[in-house]
């Protein structure tokens, strides 16, 4: 029977992460986690435990910190485990900084940089795995205060390859993260002793005041005007609009 | 069939810079020669044209793509989905589908 991203998300929704990863690994053979070198080490803690059933990679885009890199080699020998470092396009990133030099996300949005070093590395890992598991949580940042335990991605998944995507973490807190993490002696990155409550890449994350959400400390430049692509049709009269079949 | 491209003004008067990029990508691939209409959806004038369109449409977000076919109409508001679907191309670029994905979910900000 087909998998019901909606069925588990209704039975998972209050697990806890052990839970739901035994069920992750249960239902999909080939699985990966994506690690970003922050918080969720505690997902790989918790992957070890299940053995070599999950794959584990993490995107190097080539511009994260390096206590960043000293974290992934550290994790790697704790733990004994494969991380598959994804690497982006070279001709890409060449292109990139040719034409627009190497911090032409501060002019010209996060967008064109992360697509070229994150999305399509991403893409490629995913192309081959029928679920992947990430590190989101609710309490994270006020877009992400609806993220399911389970859900089909809607990003990633084709007419022909559905991807199923687990979120474990999220309903827990951050506060249950580093309970987690200090409880089991989980080794962490040491951006999180200097104020870093997100970790992403050098350029693109700050240290975050203890009153901000987390997210607050990434592409910070560009609050202002991160709703460009909406269509700000409020001063249409409402009965104006009618529903349309959208095809994207 | 005729096809239409609404791309959109800023509430400031700007140019939106997703509407440029993909308009330069229909240029570069000569696509643009299968566009009928280019419509501009101007923030500060909810009579434009493209405003009007989007609004009877239901459609939130810029640029689009109308494709009207004995009778039908679709929308796409991604560039690499039209020009696959409707234009008959390959892939492009890696990094165009990529920019495509990113655009479309900007809640992608977790990776
Ligand atoms: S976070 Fe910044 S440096 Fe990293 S891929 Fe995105 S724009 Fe580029």
């Amino acid at each position: 029977m087909a998998y019901e991203p909606e069925v588990a998300a209704a039975k998972f929704a209050e697990a806890d992460p052990r839970d739901v990863l035994a069920h992750a690994v249960d239902r999909f053979e080939r699985i990966a986690l994506s690690f970003s070198g922050a918080e969720d080490v505690a997902l790989v803690d918790m992957v070890a435990d299940l053995g070599d059933k999950v794959q584990i990679f993490c995107l190097d885009t080539g511009r994260l910190h390096p206590e960043t890199y000293r974290f992934l080699e550290k994790v790697r020998d704790h733990y004994g485990l494969d991380i598959e470092l994804m690497f982006p396009d070279p001709e890409a990133v060449q292109q990139l900084v040719r034409e627009k030099g190497l911090f032409s996300f501060y002019r010209d949005g996060h967008q064109e940089c992360c697509a070229i070093r994150k999305i399509e590395p991403l893409r490629r890992k995913l192309a081959n795995v029928d679920a992947w598991i990430t590190g989101q949580r609710r309490d994270q940042s006020p877009t992400r205060a609806e993220v399911p335990v389970v859900q089909q991605d809607r990003a990633f998944s084709t007419p022909g390859h559905p991807l199923v995507k687990f979120n474990p973490l999220a309903n827990w807190t951050s506060a249950q993260v580093w309970d987690y993490i200090r409880e089991y002696e989980v080794p962490y990155n040491e951006l999180h002793e200097r104020g870093f409550k997100s970790i992403g890449c050098e350029p693109c994350t700050r240290p975050v005041a203890p009153h901000e959400h987390e997210r607050a400390g990434r592409w910070w430049w560009e609050a202002a005007t991160q709703k460009e692509c909406g269509l700000h049709i409020t001063n249409i009269r409402e009965d104006d609009i009618k529903p349309a079949r959208a095809s994207a | 069939m005729k096809i239409t491209f609404v791309k959109k003004i800023l509430a400031d008067g700007s140019p939106c810079r997703k509407c440029g990029d993909v308009q330069q990508r229909l240029d570069e691939s000569g696509q643009i020669d299968h566009i009928d209409e280019v419509l501009i959806a101007d923030e500060r004038d909810a009579d434009s044209p493209g405003m009007r369109l989007a609004a009877e449409l239901g459609v939130a977000r810029a640029p689009f793509f109308v494709v009207e076919d004995g009778g039908e109409r679709r929308v796409y508001t991604v560039y690499f989905k039209f020009a696959k679907e409707v234009l008959g191309g390959g892939e492009g670029k890696a990094s165009d589908a990529a920019r495509d994905i990113l655009d479309d979910n900007p809640d992608l900000d977790y990776v």
